[in-house]
């Protein structure tokens, strides 16, 4: 492999890792910039995710077989149960907690992951399962470059959900209440907008993105376990914060940014793979000690 | 009624008593150490049910020296503390020898006690190196060391023609020492390691590390944890078009690395302690394992069975149950024939032949590398 080739291919896998980061750092955003919560469960609800695919996908694999058809009904069935899942733990842990101090809904929200993760333990023994779909390893292939066609296929669905994300928040009437619960929830109140409808629709949408995310991963990686969404959680997290907390397309663009880091972070002469971390996340510490808010974040009086 | 069927009970329990202190006459008493509770139970279970039913052959053929071997068995919990207990108890029931051993940190405190006491030990299932700086002379390792694996994974790469390595473990104690070792041993051997690189735990993309690796054009890539992660490389490597070999630990030795990789595992090499499917002469040990307890033998099972044959077998050599003399007779075992392979011993007390097998994915299954 020329050095041309490697570069090219790190590019094409950190966009792919990327695009993970990004969706899932989607959910953080979303909610950091509603509610001003760190939803701790939200890499868990990746999780979960990625559970409820399988169960759907094992199901109706015998009606529609193994396809493409049903791996994306799968997917879909599986964003719109944990979408549902998203609002319930809203419903029943967050909104009761609304107005009392930031650190006690902080502590719900882990309490919420360690529900989720240890609940999933339980029913699965502990064990890893195994995605089995086969996707075959067919793919473009330019000489020493190689994309599998399934990775095509995750980066352009992962770029149509964040499209449509983008356009809902931007275009239309309940993305509007959105971004008006964001800068004032009181006066939004007072507006008539139906402030806890709105929230619960964030939760929604961001747990039904992490949901796709997860699925995608089972289906891509092939294999699930119930401790898949810390390490995820992480580092969506922190491309949330790079990309400034509360901004949609900071996250995607923070979440793309982690990627590449990573990849071409592993890539780095004479130092092992072991060091990648501390490399991407050296850079980013400099990014935040240079621009604090992170890459598209605004400046915020209150801070927790 | 009720004192009637009392006085039976007493009256029997009464003849049951005389009859093991009259059968306790002649018996030759042998001591299992296994844990029978906690995480590791099931492993330990299968162990204890092996060594009874190397017990009950050998009984059947005669006994010991005419004598009858009883066990008794001292449960280690796989822990330090709860293995020290175990094993005191073991050595003030006057058992002539102890056969077991399958957690290295539970094993690892008890090797002084029964060294202190001249009991022989033949430690069956643990492995660590740390076993061998700390035997006082009285126990002996049947179980392949780490250094074993590295033997076996090296013979494998240097048959293969392999010239360039690249090695991939996790940073935990284990993988990362069968990583350095291998490391050591090849590169003084003046071949080359191209590429020694980390991943993560629980970190699903490795697509990036696996660019990296191709880039180094290794002839082989050897993955020294375990089979979750391991699985996902063995996937990823293949889907990035690495058409050439790869090796597992066996850390990764489970039919789960299989169902996760699917057809990217397969003609993937693994290399494992000697289990029961992949032992030819296994076989007889199998099927009455299964007829005494309706289940199939775990994996250190065959060498729990070789254990207390061994063990029958010194005595024997010895030809007496002083202890000194059967550690004497254990030390100069000369080929003793297990079905999990010939059993001699090194000047440590390790084994100075490898047990380890290597296995090849074959249509979704290990099978044993012919």
């Amino acid at each position: 492999m020329s050095t041309t080739d490697i570069i090219l291919q790190q590019l094409a896998n950190g966009l792919i890792m990327g695009s993970f980061y990004a969706m899932v750092a989607l959910g953080y955003t979303m909610v950091y910039g509603i509610i001003k919560l760190l939803n701790f469960a939200h890499g868990d609800l990746y999780m979960v995710g990625g559970f409820v695919g399988f169960l759907i996908l094992s199901a109706i694999s015998s009606l529609l077989g193994e396809s493409w058809t049903a791996i994306v009904c799968s997917m879909v069935l599986s964003m719109l149960a944990v979408g549902m899942l998203g609002v319930i733990i809203q419903r029943v842990a967050y909104r009761p907690m609304l107005t009392a101090p930031r650190l006690s809904i902080l502590i719900t929200a882990l309490a919420v992951s360690m529900i989720l993760s240890n609940g999933v333990m339980t029913i699965t023994d502990g064990e890893y399962m195994a995605f089995n779909t086969d996707l075959g390893f067919d793919g473009l292939d330019f000489g020493n470059v190689f994309i599998s066609y399934t990775q095509l296929a995750l980066v352009i669905s992962a770029s149509v959900l964040m499209v449509i994300l983008y356009l809902f928040v931007n275009k239309t009437l309940y993305g509007k209440a959105m971004r008006a619960i964001a800068i004032d929830q009181d006066a939004c109140k007072l507006m008539g907008i139906n402030v806890n409808k709105i929230i619960a629709l964030t939760f929604f949408i961001g747990s039904s993105l992490a949901a796709a995310a997860g699925v995608m991963a089972g289906v891509y990686y092939g294999s699930l376990h119930f401790s898949m969404g810390f390490v995820i959680g992480l580092k969506a997290f922190t491309a949330a914060v790079i990309g400034g907390i509360g901004s949609i397309p900071g996250a995607m663009l923070g979440g793309l940014l982690l990627g590449l880091l990573e990849a071409f972070g592993t890539q780095i002469p004479f130092i092992g793979s072991e060091w990648k971390d501390v490399f991407s996340f050296g850079l980013l510490i400099l990014l935040l000690i240079l621009k604090p808010t992170g890459i598209l974040g605004k400046t915020e009086i209150e801070r927790m | 009624m009720q004192t009637k069927k009392m006085t039976a009970l007493v009256g029997g329990a009464l003849a049951g008593l005389l009859m093991l202190s009259q059968a306790n006459a002649a018996d030759l008493k042998i001591g299992i150490m296994v844990p029978t509770t906690g995480s590791e139970a099931t492993a330990g279970k299968d162990m204890e049910n092996s060594i009874k039913l190397a017990v009950n052959e050998i009984n059947k053929a005669g006994g010991v020296l005419g004598m009858n071997v009883v066990t008794i068995t001292g449960d280690d919990g796989c822990d330090p503390q709860m293995a020290t207990s175990a094993a005191s108890k073991l050595v003030s029931s006057d058992v002539v020898g102890v056969v077991g051993g399958y957690c290295s940190g539970a094993t690892l405190p008890t090797l002084k006690i029964y060294g202190d006491a001249g009991t022989p030990f033949v430690v069956a299932a643990a492995n660590s190196t740390k076993l061998i700086d700390a035997n006082p002379g009285t126990s002996f390792q049947i179980n392949s060391t780490g250094f074993d694996q590295v033997n076996t994974a090296v013979n494998l790469f240097q048959s293969k023609g392999i010239k360039k390595l690249a090695i991939v473990h996790q940073g935990d104690g284990y993988s990362e020492d069968l990583a350095k070792l291998t490391k050591e041993k090849w590169t003084a051997m003046g071949l080359e390691v191209v590429a020694y690189e980390v991943v993560n735990k629980g970190e699903q993309d490795q697509s990036s590390l696996v660019t990296k690796i191709k880039s180094k054009a290794p002839d082989a890539v050897f993955w020294t944890a375990y089979y979750s992660d391991g699985a996902l490389l063995i996937k990823q490597l293949r889907q990035a078009g690495f058409r050439k070999l790869i090796a597992v630990g066996d850390g990764s030795n489970s039919p789960k690395l299989l169902e996760i990789a699917g057809k990217a595992a397969e003609g993937v090499f693994c290399f494992s302690n000697p289990t029961a499917d992949y032992l030819p002469a296994a076989k007889a040990y199998t099927a009455s394992y299964k007829s005494n307890y309706n289940q199939a033998p775990d994996a250190y099972g065959p060498l729990a069975y070789d254990g207390m044959k061994l063990m029958a077998d010194a005595i024997t050599r010895a030809g007496s149950t002083d202890k000194a003399a059967i550690v004497k007779a254990l030390k100069e075992t000369k080929a003793f024939n297990g079905i999990t392979g010939a059993v001699s011993f090194t000047d440590q007390n390790t084994l100075a032949k490898s047990n380890f097998v290597v296995l090849v994915a074959k249509g979704g299954k290990w099978a044993l590398n012919k």
